[in-house]
């Protein structure tokens, strides 16, 4: 086959073709990338507009690396909540589905009392608000009721204790989590992680 | 005459060839989908408006795509579609956007999509291609839709999200209540739908064997003798 040939063949017209869509695809989706793009103030603006319903004024609380890290979760961003002097937390649970390697990511508000030598003091979950999630595929299975969940135990929880995850199926969280226990245990570990990181590191050592 | 073909498109997408009842097609994201009619609602939007873009952006360049890379090419411009409606999405209806989780960018693969691009948008013209799109998407949404509410209802005792009775019956919210409430679905789809084309067809035949009402011949004239000679 000549070149002459080759230019004229089948061969090259689809290969032609196919390149050509290829590019004008990537060309409108560079622009609209450009068009729609969520900055992180904007995601921040949106989580606090859904956790609150208004606007608030926060203060960032600055975590080393290890503070930040957990044995089951990560502290993404930590924040002083200067209207109420709640805390609100950014927390990702690792063990959710996908070969327990799957994530889910939630802020957390921690609400709180000024104790006597004007340290915080834990009343218990205020809210927990879902953020993002990697690979958990039933993520849709939550309904109101399981965030519930999270802030009515707050007497358990201003005592001192964490959340357990889902152990069965006769465990009656399962049926409100529709079968999504593995999704469930990474929130679970958002949360704890979040009540591990005030306990330990904002609250400075309370138990 | 084109509004009686528009019909017929329009009414195949619906009813005829409903993606979800009589094809069962797209089964993985109307399972896990419908545990609410809100997301199921959007859910089927969603994926009318990836089919009606790419059934007529398809449908233009069915004269130009090489019948040999089709198939990429139809991958390529749905594959598109669904990154701009992603972006859309995340931009604009953020709350949509996370509840619908990996099943948005999953709409790549619904063969609902490829299946109407490749067995119609690529052969008739655009304006066919865009109703067949918008048909087979309401159908589905209308599919989707209809089970979200029945596994809401039982499963979570609400409507779009209202809570209407503390009654609830867990099953309905996980995946074999899905399987169970698509199965009745379909079979009272499929019988409702077999009643309605069974009472057509009976029209029909009384229209045919009706009498038709011709009056006596009139009598051979001298005149007509002459014309027909």
């Amino acid at each position: 086959m000549t070149v002459k040939e080759f230019f004229k063949s089948n061969a090259f017209k689809s290969l032609a073709v196919l390149i050509a869509i290829v590019l004008v695809a990537g060309v409108l989706l560079a622009i609209c990338n450009d068009i729609f793009f969520v900055s992180d103030e904007e995601r921040f603006a949106r989580s606090i507009a859904k956790i609150y319903g208004a606007e608030v004024e926060t203060q960032e609380i600055e975590l080393t690396d290890a503070q930040k890290t957990y044995n089951n979760g990560q502290v993404e961003e930590a924040y002083l909540v200067l209207d109420d002097g709640n805390y609100l937390l950014h927390t990702t649970g690792y063990g959710g589905y996908s070969g327990g390697s799957g994530t889910v990511t939630l802020w957390v508000v921690i609400g709180c009392d000024a104790s006597e030598d004007g340290s915080p003091q834990l009343t218990g979950i205020e809210k927990v608000v879902y953020d993002s999630n990697d690979g958990q595929t039933l993520m849709s299975n939550f309904n109101t009721k399981y965030y519930e969940y999270f802030t009515s135990q707050n007497e358990a929880i201003a005592s001192g204790g964490y959340f357990t995850a889902i152990k069965g199926s006769s465990d009656p969280l399962n049926n409100i989590v529709a079968g999504a226990s593995q999704t469930s245990n990474a929130m679970v570990n958002a949360v704890n992680t979040a009540l591990a990181c005030f306990r330990t590191v904002i609250s400075g050592g309370q138990s | 005459m084109n509004a009686k073909k528009y019909g017929k498109i329009a009414y195949d997408g619906l009813v005829t060839n409903n993606a979800t009842f009589k094809l069962v097609l797209g089964t993985c994201s109307t399972l896990a989908m419908s545990t609410s009619a809100v997301n199921s609602f959007g859910m089927g939007l969603s994926v009318t408006v990836v089919l009606l873009l790419s059934n007529v952006i398809i449908s233009l360049l069915r004269k130009i795509i090489p019948n040999t890379v089709r198939i990429p090419a139809f991958v390529v411009i749905i594959a598109t579609m669904v990154t701009l409606l992603r972006m859309v999405l995340d931009k604009y209806i953020p709350d949509l956007y996370d509840s619908m989780g990996v099943f948005l960018p999953l709409i790549v693969v619904n063969c609902v999509i490829l299946g109407r691009a490749e067995a119609f948008a690529s052969k008739r013209p655009v304006i066919d291609s865009a109703i067949d799109g918008v048909a087979t998407g309401l159908g589905l949404t209308f599919a989707l839709t209809f089970i979200g509410i029945i596994r809401e209802f039982l499963g979570s005792g609400s409507f779009f999200g209202i809570q209407v009775t503390d009654f609830r019956i867990g099953f309905f919210t996980n995946a074999a209540g899905a399987f169970f409430v698509y199965g009745i679905c379909i079979a009272l789809f499929v019988f409702v739908a077999n009643k309605a084309e069974q009472a057509r067809r009976v029209k029909k035949m009384r229209v045919l064997r009706k009498p038709a009402a011709i009056g006596p011949l009139p009598p051979v004239t001298e005149s007509s003798e002459r014309e027909d000679g």
